[in-house]
């Protein structure tokens, strides 16, 4: 599971029923700088959409997870490359000095 | 298997079910020398591992569904071990 913050929606008119009731999201990854300040300006490499059940808003962090595991929350085999899993309240993060 | 240093946790209210109750932590791959390097990611702790503490980070989601109890769960990196010393 990475980490990353909610920058844009993206909205379908036909999609595969398996998608219905979440939707997609926009969304930039955290690098290094990023959790050392998260008040960072976001990192300029490309974002990437992930699927989104739990109703996380533009400026939300989320943590997502990739790969197979994404496509595992649904009932059946879905095309699924990112899935939020959590909406994140506070990332506490303290490298040693 | 990733070698990581704990630095530190996320808190989160709105979560998919198979993470309630469950600690996450952000944890730092290490390279051979022992530092940084790369991005870092977020793993379930199981074990309860502490700040900066050493650990062996896995990436195997069935494990995690398995622990967990959820066959759904999107979940995949978990602290499997805590590190005593890596040389």
């Amino acid at each position: 599971m990475r980490l990353g913050h909610v920058i844009g929606k993206v909205t379908l008119s036909r999609q595969d029923p398996a998608y219905l009731g979440g939707r997609f999201l926009l969304v930039q990854p955290w690098n290094t700088a990023k959790y050392a300040k998260p008040a960072a300006p976001q990192p300029s490499e490309a974002g990437l959409v992930v699927y989104d059940a739990l109703g996380a808003g533009v400026g939300s962090i989320v943590g997502f997870t990739e790969g197979s595991e994404a496509s595992k929350p649904f009932a059946g085999p879905t095309p699924v490359d990112a899935y939020c899993a959590a909406i994140i309240d506070e990332a506490f993060h303290q490298p040693p000095q | 298997m990733l070698l990581a240093r704990i630095d530190g946790v996320i808190v989160s209210t709105v979560c998919h079910p198979s993470m309630h109750g469950c600690r996450t932590v952000i944890c730092q791959p290490l390279n051979e020398h022992g530092g940084a390097e790369g991005a870092p990611v977020l793993a379930l702790d199981p074990h309860g591992a502490g700040q900066h503490q050493r650990v062996l980070v896995s990436t195997d989601g069935a494990a995690v569904r398995a622990h967990v109890g959820d066959a759904h769960s999107p979940l995949r990196n978990s602290v499997i071990a805590i590190l005593d010393d890596a040389s």
